[in-house]
């Protein structure tokens, strides 16, 4: 949470998202309920969450923006920072790691010319490092790029994927 | 909860073989302890609701196939808990190798070493050995700042959420959270924004681990260094209890010690932390007197002879109306029933006070809403901000009341006119008023307002300090005699006083224990010029001290024995906590000692015990109360 910079100021947030996040509040009993789509609206309109849009997303709901940050932050699905324009994250929990995610993790760094974590030289895609639980437990090692799972790879294949990704999808995430 | 339900509704259950009966509800934790089995627990408190992520309190529950946490498991009829098998111990040395996994075992450097849940219970169930080498530990930053009270160490928390739920349940503030997922979460505010609550002090004792300590005692001390004392927390008149924690002559923390009935275990920020005013190094050490070769040390007796002869000489000249006595809401209840004493039946005036803000009108009525009962009123009048000001712990109490107990708090703000009131106070029942004592009138006229049609009403004025009741109680004042007596003839108020000094009209002052907004006033150090004798007994240097002609060392709060009585109405026991630096008598035994100078006889030692019995003869109420309890001022009215 600390790296978070202003790239997006909060004077740009496009008023349809704050729209958005009203319409979502009536969507639901409690207004904790709106809090992951709420996230998801804001972050597919600017790619991320910067502190100021936790503040927002409370503020709309009536919550504490320390209560939007706590489950901001619990789900590596959402970004604290600016990312590449495709994320992978790799899945480093017990079953993946059995069959083989660090070697396949290890691979993909090297592949993508990555150190540890972060953006590929071409900015195509971001490596996230280690990952908890992305729930494919049965089809381990498995990698989620964007909004889509991949499993049982082998670092032939996940090479193969993020190739095709990288050719058929240019601009922006895939899935959603 | 068991000792109020009938027996025949209570549950039966057996607990390592000891049959136990317990309220319906009840938590097996709570059977557990009825039957005096020890479970241990991290996340569990007694003042929070059951979350039961720690599992340290896991047991057996015959027929339930895994263990459960008795912090969370309800009671049933004929249910049979085990806490000494080979599975619950197998569990708990397991449980605890997790949570140390990443802990930086610095028990050597941390405050909480010696008081601390985590090394007690290792010690006592845990494994002696981790298999996690200390290379291989994740680290999380240490001492960090959460604001400049509170100093959180990242790596020692077990993530048990109790400042969290604090934070919820208790204030309703909410500014902890747990951030991030898994071995890496934290505990942390929202962008690291600083903690802005005035109930930050109780995370550090709310935290069972070292996680949360508090600026003002890190490194201070060791627990087994301390000497713990019960008493009460000199900074208002709320009067919450607490343990004053000595180190040598050095008060090194107050802690909470949890009164139901007043504090709920919770203090406020500006009372926990008051007490370095009491360490302070600049005091009145010895007694001096005013000669004519200048200001000189003397002995304690020559300076009580003196000091009588010099009051004794302006009584026989001027009459003893020439003689202005002056205490503070800072004595105890024997100090304030001696001085008033002193002033109306040896020195022989009307004129006595203890406060600058003049009290033409009191009555047990300013009282008759006990703390606790907030909770049980319907409704509650809050009349401005200024009560929670005056005793910020009360904010607690009004939360507690307006969400576990459902009842309606109403803050209303000046003016607090009755028509605009009355029609917020709807239906039937208990309502209670609260008041800052400068709003006792409006407080007052609500109460007969809103009294009939199904409706009570009871008011509750909260004071300036933490004797301020017991001072009227016990007539330190010019217009009421102990037991809320009105004087025949009343004196002048303190400002008058002050005044008739400054005229030269009252010849001689005795100061005892001059308060802050005393020491304050521009009229004292004039008053006490203008007045020929001026005899003090201070703690502090000050303008008193400066201007007595006789000057005895005083104590503080923490050095002193006796009771105090809260806003509303409890007399409560303070017990010398620190040794004064001086062997000098007490604040009490010097006003006996005076008064038979002056050829007093007092019929009783002047201790605090012997003077409480003689205060109880002529105030009835106090009979008794002295354990603790309030008063019943409508039994004696």
């Amino acid at each position: 949470m600390s790296d978070r910079d202003g790239a997006v100021p909060a004077a740009d947030l496009d008023p349809a998202v704050v729209a958005r996040i009203r319409e979502l509040r009536t969507l639901y009993p409690l207004a904790r309920s709106a809090v992951l789509p709420a996230l998801w609206a804001v972050q597919d309109r600017i790619g991320y969450l910067p502190a100021w849009s936790e503040e927002v997303v409370g503020r709309e709901l009536g919550l504490l923006p320390a209560d939007v940050a706590a489950v901001a932050s619990f789900y590596s699905m959402y970004f604290g920072r600016p990312v590449g324009r495709h994320v992978i994250q790799v899945c480093q929990n017990v079953s993946c790691a059995l069959r083989g995610a660090d070697d396949l993790l290890d691979h993909l760094r090297g592949w993508l010319g990555v150190d540890g974590e972060g953006e590929s030289p071409d900015g195509a895609f971001s490596l996230e490092g280690t990952v908890e639980c992305l729930g494919a437990c049965g089809g381990g090692p498995m990698m989620q790029v964007d909004r889509y799972s991949y499993e049982s790879l082998t670092p032939e294949r996940a090479e193969a994927i993020l190739t095709e990704i990288r050719e058929t999808n240019p601009e922006g995430p895939v899935g959603g | 909860m068991a000792d109020t339900a009938p027996a025949s509704e209570l549950v039966t259950l057996e607990v390592d073989g000891r049959s136990v009966e317990v309220a319906p509800g009840s938590l097996v934790w709570d059977a557990c302890e009825r039957a005096g089995v020890f479970v241990p627990v991290y996340c569990a408190h007694k003042k929070l609701e059951p979350v039961a992520v720690c599992r340290m309190c896991l047991v057996e529950v015959q027929g339930m196939p895994k263990l459960q946490p008795a912090c969370a498991t309800r009671v049933s009829p004929g249910m049979v808990v085990r806490t000494a098998t080979e599975q619950v111990r197998k569990f708990r040395d397991s449980n605890l190798e997790f949570l140390l996994l990443n802990h930086p075992l610095d028990c050597p450097v941390c405050d909480r070493g010696g008081e601390c849940d985590l090394q007690d219970f290792t010690q006592r169930y845990g494994p002696g050995q981790s298999r996690q080498s200390i290379t291989e530990k994740v680290h999380f930053n240490k001492a960090v700042p959460l604001s400049d009270k509170i100093i959180l160490d990242q790596e020692r928390c077990i993530l048990c959420w109790r400042c969290v739920r604090y934070y919820e349940e208790i204030t309703g503030e909410r500014e902890i959270v747990l951030q991030e997922r898994g071995v890496h979460t934290l505990v942390d505010t929202f962008e690291h924004q600083p903690l802005r609550s005035e109930f930050q002090g109780n995370l550090p004792e709310i935290c069972p681990v070292g996680a949360l300590t508090h600026a003002k005692y890190r490194f201070r001390a060791r627990p087994w260094d301390l000497r713990r004392t019960a008493s009460i927390c000199s900074h208002c008149s709320y009067g919450c209890s607490v343990f004053v924690d000595a180190r040598e002559d050095q008060v090194a923390r107050y802690a909470s010690s949890d009164n139901p009935d007043v504090d709920d275990s919770w203090l406020c920020d500006r009372g926990r932390y008051s007490f370095p005013e009491l360490n302070r190094k600049d005091r009145v050490l010895s007694p001096e007197a005013a000669t004519a070769g200048g200001r000189q040390v003397v002995s304690y007796q020559d300076a009580l002879g003196r000091a009588a002869g010099q009051l004794l000489r302006v009584g026989s000249d001027n009459g003893g109306e020439a003689i202005g006595v002056i205490g503070s809401d800072l004595m105890t209840n024997e100090e304030a029933f001696l001085l008033q004493w002193l002033a109306r039946d040896i020195i022989g005036t009307p004129h006595l006070g203890h406060r600058l803000l003049p009290a033409p009108e009191i009555s047990p009525l300013d009282f008759e809403l006990g703390i606790a009962e907030i909770e049980e009123c319907d409704q509650v009048v809050v009349l401005g901000p200024l009560p929670e000001q005056l005793a910020p712990v009360l904010t607690l109490r009004l939360f507690k009341a307006g969400t576990k107990r459902a009842r309606k708090i109403l803050r209303v703000e000046a003016p607090f006119t009755v028509a605009a009131i009355r029609k917020q106070v709807i239906g039937e029942g208990r309502v209670g008023v609260v008041a800052a004592e400068s709003d006792r009138e409006a407080a007052l006229k609500l109460r007969t307002a809103l009294t009939g049609a199904g409706r009570r009403c009871e008011v509750l004025t909260l004071m300036e300090r933490v004797n301020s009741r017991g001072c009227q109680d016990l007539g330190l004042l010019p217009g009421w005699l102990p037991g809320y007596r009105r004087a025949p003839s009343p004196g002048m108020e303190l400002p008058d006083i002050l005044e008739a000094a400054i005229a030269g009209r009252i010849k001689a002052l005795l100061v005892v224990n001059p308060g802050p907004d005393l020491e304050a006033d521009p009229r004292l150090e004039a008053a006490l010029k203008g007045a020929e004798v001026t005899v003090v007994v201070a703690a502090f240097p000050g303008v008193a001290s400066r201007n007595a002609t006789v000057l005895l060392p005083g104590r503080t709060i923490v050095e002193k024995a006796g009771t105090v009585t809260n806003a509303e109405g409890r007399v409560q026991r303070v017990r010398t906590a620190v040794e004064p630096k001086f062997a000098f008598p007490s604040d009490l035994k010097i006003l006996g000692d005076l008064a038979r100078a002056m050829g007093g006889e007092l019929g009783a030692q002047p201790l605090a015990g012997p003077v409480y019995d003689l205060l109880a003869r002529a105030v009835p109420a106090y009979r008794g109360a002295q354990a603790g309890l309030r008063p019943r001022w409508e039994a004696t009215a």
